[in-house]
């Protein structure tokens, strides 16, 4: 089994990817993570406006038969959440790096955050 | 085998297909209440119910029944759970009028109920090796928490309940007593399994100090595996200050072999709806009995059931009572079930249990061709389903007229398959059983996300479930209100 | 069946007595040890000598018909008398058909739906159950049950605080609640660091004054009950409900399915939350037992506590029921579950939905009109005799009420029993008395006694 993991973004051992290529940081969780969760049924986003330390449970990602706390990879303040998979929780499924994106939160990445080759050598 | 669960292939007036269309789906009735001598302010405007005539009814809970798998059709090995045979006549004892009686009545009017609970008492204490047992708690949850509470009540009373604040839990625990323990406050700390399944007594004696209100464990533990550690665990634990206590989900394996009262245990549950046979009932009511050594009697709920001087029963409130943890006495028709099992089987019955029950489970074994990576084990084992899904084996396995395992629990397995038959199976629905686990091993990854489809539904879309919870009649598409 | 002892060998005797439930033949039992490598049980159990049980329980094992019979002769020493006792367990005729339906071994022997496609039947009952209670509550989720009325208080006290934006710690629960269910109440309480108190009523009804006085921000919860324990009919709920609203606490009600049938619906009275003990359809007297009714509103569906079925499809189509939102619950979520409950009170639930189900729309009203009629009627007769008054308090009441005696209620608790007649004693000059259809025909002879006891 081979999972998506592009060059382009930073990950976490936590299983969370981290994009910025913008001003703010954009976070979701790996292809990985939500293959091994399965069909996530619910979402939990923190609040905007909400200020969060590093590793701080901020988001709450549940299958059927499985929970999983995602973790704030930066300390900052949340700018924006995605709205669209509280109501349709499947396009963390179908879309993890796309349409299946968390949340945004203003922060620099973290200087122990892995890079793609670093990230698919600890899935493996 | 070839096996078909009953099916009624049906249309509700809607067009939707269903196997029985629900209730309100048939005829219902809406009703007001004019005539009644109350204010209209306190008077619900109309209530609308199903309306069925009794033979309706009838004829909807007998349909009902045939779509559900149950223990008389056939093996039901679901590990921790102990699906055995429900004697018929604990029922018979159950209807009876005279237990029919009011929890408020006083004492001497109740003298039968209170000789069968204080006979309940003494029997489940001998067999525990236990002081004591108090019948109150409803279930085996109830139990651990409210086990939990008399270990709180007890570190109170020697003014170290502000320090002892941690309860330890293996990783291979029932979920029930990491949330049992959280219930009664207290924090939860998770002791991995070691190389050979059990408790790791050095990362134990690392674990264990001033801040230990507890140990919660099961024995054997969820791999059917004794721990043979028990006396040293006890001493560990002890030498803290903390208190052992016993989940007592795995007991049918040792009935009349060991006690946990004689291992060290300091508190136990009883899961007597496992153990002594009281029916299961699609989920409850089951009892959660737990008995304590002599130091901690003192702390158990209100009442408890004592013999008075001249030979009668009574309720009294133990000096330094937890108080209660059900409104009443508890499930009483449950206990009364047991009570008659237990009297029924006596000490050569109850050792006779154990024997059956681990020679099944590895009689069981030995004609399973899945590896199965712990043992020796007792009354259950935990087999892999290797490269398959467990979850998805188990639905393969259905199609074998058989229900299956507990599935991916204990995680310690890789995809397990938690198997008991339990004593009740005979052999040759051990051998039906093995012959579903070969079957099913056989299947194809294709044939296996197909399966079920001898059972009454296909396989349900658990996502869509929880993505749009449906939860009464009022929320199915099509429904009429 | 006689087990013959198959291991010459071994020293004990243990093996010679046999269960009645494990069927298998000696000689089976040799061709399964040989299967397995072994020799005898015995050596299947891996338990060190030093904690190995070699005593007796002195249990003497008993026929099938010794033990119906020893049972039948303990029970009977249970005095007889007329009970007319409620105050949270009632009892209602249960037609014949609950049992034989709900004994139906398929129902009873059953576990735990969770290979939902073999166990449609008893999943579709539930979500039944789950609905009638949604009929009854107007609250649009109901639990497939807690085990007993005073065990859902407690959740729904743990409920109200995880709900809560800010924390709170304290609860206010009706001075007239049974000191059993608050008892039950404070355990659950305990362990999330909340604390009850007690506001008072004024006959029979809350005493708002002193509610509102006692509230503050801090209180995450209200609990009222209507029946009262004392069985008036509650009038103030709207009241209460908006005074809990506006310290941002959850309101509870307590009720049963039969009160509910008639009394305004809880969802419109503002009830966040709806307990009660939905057994008094369903089961008779049973020492207690009971079946915990939960609802809640919408807001509250990933906090609620126990099991809940829900109706989805099969991949041909179907519609088909579930167990669902399991991620609440101890097996996934362990100690951060909305609650450790794992085995409930499914048949007993099943019962009730039968019952409800028997009953129908117009059955179950019916029911409901008869406990004011009934109540009322012998309140009055037991007032017409000297000595007592009663109601107590002015209120109407439903199955029970408490009359006011000149002499000490426990004398007269003791002197009615000691003529065949059980009734509460509520005070210390308070005497409480149920009526259902299942005592109401003995009425005219408990006013007789009470007749004899007080002129």
């Amino acid at each position: 089994m081979t999972y998506e993991t592009p060059d382009d973004l930073q990950y976490t051992d936590s299983h969370e990817w981290i994009d910025d290529r913008e001003d703010v940081l954009r976070v979701g969780i790996t292809d990985f993570a939500q293959d091994e969760l399965g069909d996530v049924v619910f979402v939990e986003l923190p609040d905007v406006g909400e200020a969060l330390d590093r590793d701080a449970a901020c988001a709450v990602v549940e299958s059927i038969k499985a929970v999983s706390d995602i973790y704030s990879p930066v300390s900052g303040t949340v700018t924006a959440t995605n709205d669209a998979v509280v109501d349709r929780p499947e396009l963390l499924n179908t879309d993890p790096y796309g349409e299946g994106w968390l949340f945004e939160i203003d922060g620099a990445v973290p200087d122990d955050a892995l890079d793609a080759d670093e990230y698919r050598e600890q899935i493996e | 085998m070839n096996y078909r669960q009953a099916t009624w292939e049906r249309e509700t007036d809607s067009g939707e297909p269903v196997n029985e269309p629900l209730l309100s789906e048939k005829r219902t009735g809406t009703v007001s209440h004019d005539d009644v001598d109350l204010p209209d302010e306190l008077v619900r405007e109309e209530l609308t119910l199903p309306e069925p005539a009794e033979p309706e009814v009838a004829s909807h809970y007998t349909r009902l029944s045939q779509m559900n798998y149950s223990v008389e059709h056939g093996p039901y090995p679901l590990g921790s759970c102990t699906m055995k045979y429900n004697p018929k006549f604990t029922e018979d004892v159950a209807g009876l009028d005279d237990g029919a009686i009011h929890p408020d009545r006083p004492d001497e009017y109740a003298q039968g109920t209170l000789a069968v609970l204080h006979g309940l008492q003494e029997y489940l204490a001998e067999i525990g090796g236990m002081e004591t047992v108090t019948l109150q708690p409803p279930a085996g949850a109830a139990g651990e928490f409210t086990g939990l509470l008399v270990a709180r009540a007890y570190h109170r009373s020697n003014d170290e309940d502000e320090k002892r604040r941690e309860v330890i839990v293996p990783a291979s625990a029932h979920g029930t007593n990491f949330a049992s323990a959280a219930m009664a406050g207290y924090d939860v700390v998770e002791l991995p399994s070691n190389d050979d399944g059990r408790v790791p007594l050095e990362a134990l004696e690392e674990a264990v100090g001033d801040s230990t209100a507890a140990l919660m464990l099961t024995n054997p533990n969820t791999l059917g595996l004794f721990e043979r550690n028990i006396a040293d665990i006890a001493d560990v634990v002890h030498d803290a200050g903390g208190l052992l206590y016993y989940d007592g989900a795995n007991l049918n394996a040792l009935l009349g072999r060991a006690r946990p009262g004689d291992m060290g245990f300091d508190i136990m549950h009883y899961n007597v709806h496992k153990t002594f046979a009281s029916p299961h009932g699609g989920g409850g009511p089951g009892a959660g009995p737990i008995g304590v050594v002599e130091e901690l009697t003192e702390f158990l709920p209100d009442p408890h059931v004592r013999e008075a001087e001249d030979g009668s029963f009574e309720f009294y409130e133990p000096e330094e009572s937890i108080g209660k943890v059900h409104g009443f006495h508890g499930n009483w028709l449950v206990l009364l079930k047991t009570y008659a099992y237990i009297s029924r089987l006596g000490d050569g019955g109850l050792k006779d249990t154990s024997a059956m029950a681990v020679l099944n489970a590895n009689y069981l074994a030995s004609q399973v061709d899945l590896d199965i990576p712990y043992g020796p084990f007792h009354h259950e084992f935990v087999a892999s389903a290797g490269d398959v899904d467990a979850a998805e084996f188990a639905k393969g396995m259905l199609d074998e007229g058989v229900h299956p395992p507990t599935t991916k629990w204990p995680e310690i397995v890789d995809e397990a398959l938690m198997t008991e038959p339990t004593e009740a199976l005979s052999k040759e629905q051990l051998d039906v059983l093995a012959a579903a686990f070969t079957e099913t091993d056989r299947k194809t990854s294709e044939e296996l996300s197909e399966a079920p489809t001898t059972t009454a539904a296909a396989r349900i879309d658990q996502a869509s479930a929880a993505r749009n919870p449906q939860l009464s009649w009022r929320d199915v598409e099509g429904h009429d209100e | 069946m006689q087990r013959i002892q198959h291991d010459e060998t071994d020293q004990s005797d243990e093996l010679n007595e046999s269960s009645p439930f494990a069927p298998q033949t000696p000689q089976e039992v040799d061709t399964m040890l040989s299967a397995i490598g072994a020799d005898s049980v015995e050596e299947l159990f891996d338990v060190p000598e030093a904690v190995t049980f070699d005593g007796d329980f002195d249990i003497e094992a008993k026929s099938e018909f010794e033990v119906r019979r020893d049972i039948e002769n303990l029970l009977g020493q249970n005095a007889d008398g007329t009970e007319f006792l409620g105050r949270g367990h009632y009892d209602h005729y249960v037609p014949s058909v609950v049992d034989y339906l709900s004994l139906r071994s398929e129902f009873l022997t059953s576990y735990t739906q969770y290979q939902p496609e073999t166990t449609q039947g008893f999943l579709q009952a539930l979500f039944e159950f789950q609905s009638m209670i949604v009929e009854l509550t107007g609250l649009p989720v109901a639990n497939c049950s807690m085990y007993d009325v005073a065990t859902a208080l407690g959740e729904a006290a743990l409920l109200s605080a995880r709900v809560r934006e800010t924390s709170g710690s304290r609860i206010l629960v009706p001075e007239t609640i049974r000191s059993e269910r608050h008892s039950v109440l404070e355990n659950y309480a305990d362990g999330a660091e909340l604390t009850t108190e007690t506001y008072p009523l004024d006959e029979g009804n809350t005493d708002l004054d002193a509610l509102s006085d006692l509230i503050d921000e801090d209180v995450v919860m209200v609990y009222a009950e209507s029946p009262t324990t004392r069985g008036a009919i509650e009038e103030r709920l709207p009241e209460v409900a908006s005074l809990a609203d506006d310290h941002d606490a959850a309101f509870c009600l307590g009720s049963d399915p039969v009160a509910l049938a008639l009394l305004k619906e809880p969802a419109t009275v503002g009830a966040d939350i709806v307990i009660g003990d939905a057994s008094v359809l369903g089961l008779s007297a049973s020492h207690g037992m009971g079946l915990g009714l939960f609802a809640v509103k919408q807001a509250y569906l990933r906090q609620v506590p126990g099991r809940l079925v829900g109706a989805s499809e099969t991949a041909n189509g179907r519609r088909a029921y579930t167990l669902t939102l399991q991620t609440r619950e101890q097996h996934i979520r362990k100690e951060r579950a909305t609650s450790n409950i794992c085995t409930n009170q499914a048949w007993v639930a099943l019962r009730t939905a039968i019952h409800i189900a028997t009953l129908g729309a117009s059955g179950l009203a019916d029911l409901a009109e008869d406990c004011v009629t009934t109540a009322s009627e012998a309140a009055a007769r037991l007032d017409d005799v000297n000595g007592v008054s009663a109601p107590v308090d002015d209120r109407h009441h439903f199955r029970e009420f408490v009359a006011r005696t000149e002499r000490p209620a426990a004398d007269v608790v003791s002197e009615l029993a000691d003529r065949g007649f059980l009734v509460h004693e509520a005070g210390d000059f308070e005497i409480q008395v149920c009526v259902t259809e299942t005592n109401n025909d003995e009425v005219d002879d408990l006013v007789a006694a009470v007749r004899e006891v007080l002129e």
